[in-house]
């Protein structure tokens, strides 16, 4: 049921989930770097609140100073384990650390996770973390091909990244009445036969960050993808284009590759 | 570039939105459950838009767009196959004090486990007494701390009391709270050391039976055969069972691994590892205070004959527990065939 696939032109692997009714979605698996910087934020928390504790026994055991060793030894002891364990079991496989890294733990199969599989993922911590500084699990992580220290193989949990992703807007270059380009069918066409799937989505990542951008480097940018369009894939009239900003060049030859032909073709 | 992105994307839009915002709100349901109206249009959307991820998947075109869609999809699925426990559940206090009756089942349950952790400790303790009684020499490897070695002096000191400050409770609740999270570290490691296939578990107990055998040799030979059993048997009856129930718990891990491939029901029978684990530091605790509050004084102020009266209706009770609570007949078969569909 579960298989891994390595996404073009990145190191990273993916969990696969082949559903029972044959639908397949992948979700993107974490790496060793932020689940080590999720778990250090999550120590310094739980420092934090184990001293804070502290604070709180020494002036409430401030005449029984043995009793309130006792009583920060234990709850020390059982915050370490329980702030992960409680938290991924009951807060959608997320510490804080991990939400704010984007990372959540959840069931091999695609599934929330089980509060005992929290749980049992984090005592396994105790095999994780020989001889030291989790040599025996980022050992474990770095050969198994699904990214599980031994707790998530024992618990048959994983982590995987979740960055946010933010619904599929209508981009503003889609909604344009008019597109010059379509005046010329047969090099939009050739336009939209030579392109890529990685051109067409650097040029709508383009228009898309246009906001985002120093000026200068908008203006580069632009001017450099428009050239290389117009030199290499498509040649439209030299003078359809010199009237055309090179942002409106990027505009138009996106309405080609991503709006609909049929409208267009009406409209113009 | 066949797929006309567009035009997909205006017809698909209002699903998308649609399944968004009812995951949405069922995610932020308490009891996350579904009326039938909705699950069934949940049903309906999560084919739809596993249909348009297909769509976008071969395209190939628009990459996140798809990571949208495999979120969504993603999404839907947890929705459609995981219920949750409710929060009114997990808030029931039975449910949390299930944990006394469910360990004394699940210990008898794994017992097998036991008698090979036993088994193995038995073994080390046949060693360390048997190379303690015929090869005196071998007692400085064995056991290396020097109070263990020179039992008539520890005896000496512990019966004047030396080393024992006036404020002694104070004294005792903090050596306690060391005692008892260093024995459940070390019970915790032998349990998941299991995931050594049972080989580090096994070496840990071993190691922790040649011990044993040894200093009980050790001591009996010099003669202090009554002073070690009051001191080591109050808190002992506790902790070596519960050492050996971390054995249990390893073995039955190492167990649960080795045929992981056949059985997909693997995950579900963690949760006998869990209780095991769970009630042995229980037992821990209990161990701890023993040790720091009772084993520690000696014969002036309580009498030997005492303590090992303690220690033995300790043992008693604890047998009557592991033995006798619970459900006695646990249908171990028509339990585990039951498919749990949460």
């Amino acid at each position: 049921m579960t298989d891994t696939q390595s996404t073009r032109a990145s190191t990273a692997a993916d969990l696969t989930i082949v559903t029972a009714e044959g639908v397949l979605f992948r979700m993107p698996l974490a790496g060793p770097a932020s689940r080590l910087y999720a778990m250090l934020l999550d120590t310094a928390i739980v420092l934090g609140a184990v001293n804070g504790v502290g604070l709180l026994v020494y002036w409430i055991f401030a005449r029984a100073p043995g009793f309130g060793f006792m009583v920060i030894t234990l709850a020390e002891f059982a915050i370490g384990f329980a702030y992960s364990a409680l938290l991924e079991g009951f807060w959608n496989g997320q510490t804080i650390g991990k939400r704010l890294f984007h990372l959540r733990v959840i069931d091999q199969d695609g599934l929330p996770l089980r509060i005992e599989q929290a749980w049992v993922r984090n005592l396994m911590r105790v095999v994780d973390a020989l001889p030291f500084a989790y040599l025996v699990g980022g050992l474990s992580l770095l050969s198994s091909p699904l990214m599980q220290r031994f707790g998530d193989r024992v618990a048959g949990a994983l982590v995987v990244r979740q960055t946010p992703l933010a619904a599929p807007v209508e981009e503003f270059w889609m909604r344009q009445k008019y597109n010059s380009f379509m005046d010329y069918p047969a090099i939009a066409m050739k336009l939209r036969r030579a392109a890529t799937p990685e051109l067409a989505t650097l040029i709508q990542d383009a228009l898309r960050r246009r906001n985002e951008l120093a000026v200068y480097a908008r203006r580069e940018i632009y001017r450099e993808l428009a050239t290389y369009l117009q030199s290499e894939i498509s040649p439209f009239p030299d003078e359809l284009v010199e009237r055309l900003s090179d942002e409106q060049y990027l505009i138009n030859a996106s309405g080609v590759l991503f709006a609909d032909q049929r409208r267009s073709r009406v409209q113009g | 570039m066949i797929l006309d992105l567009e035009r997909f994307q205006a017809q698909a839009r209002p699903r998308w939105y649609e399944l968004e915002s009812l995951l949405t709100a069922l995610e932020s349901r308490p009891d996350r459950r579904l009326n039938p109206t909705e699950a069934e249009r949940l049903q309906e959307l999560y084919a739809q838009v596993a249909a348009d991820l297909n769509r976008v998947t071969h395209g190939a075109l628009a990459h996140e767009l798809r990571q949208y869609l495999e979120r969504l999809v993603a999404r839907a699925y947890a929705e459609l196959y995981y219920a949750p426990p409710t929060r009114s559940e997990i808030w029931q206090p039975r449910r949390w004090l299930r944990i006394f009756t469910a360990f004394p089942e699940t210990f008898r349950r794994q017992a097998r486990y036991f008698a090979f952790a036993v088994l193995i400790t038995l073994l080390g303790c046949a060693l360390g007494g048997l190379s303690v009684r015929y090869d005196p020499a071998s007692v400085d490897v064995l056991l290396p701390a020097d109070y263990l070695r020179n039992p008539g002096q520890r005896v000496h000191e512990e019966e004047q009391g030396q080393g024992r400050h006036l404020d002694s409770a104070q004294t005792e609740a903090a050596f306690s709270a060391q005692l008892i999270r260093h024995n459940i570290e070390v019970a915790l490691l032998a349990a998941a050391l299991g995931v050594t296939f049972g080989i580090g578990t096994a070496l840990l107990l071993f190691e922790n039976g040649v011990l044993l055998g040894a200093v009980a040799v050790h001591y009996t030979q010099q003669g202090f055969g009554l002073f070690m059993t009051a001191w080591l048997l109050p808190h002992g009856v506790f902790e070596i069972p519960s050492i050996l129930i971390a054995g249990q718990a390893g073995f039955y891990l190492a167990q649960l691994l080795l045929r992981r491939r056949e059985d997909r029901n693997v995950r579900k029978s963690m949760r006998d590892w869990l209780v095991l684990v769970a009630g042995l530091a229980l037992m821990l605790v209990w161990a701890g205070f023993m040790e720091a509050f009772f084993s520690q004084h000696h014969a002036p102020v309580l009498p030997y004959g005492f303590k090992v009266a303690v220690a033995a209706a300790e043992l008693v009770l604890l047998t009557i527990y592991l033995v006798m609570i619970g459900r006695r007949d646990i249908d171990v078969d028509a339990r585990s065939s039951i498919p749990s569909e949460n």
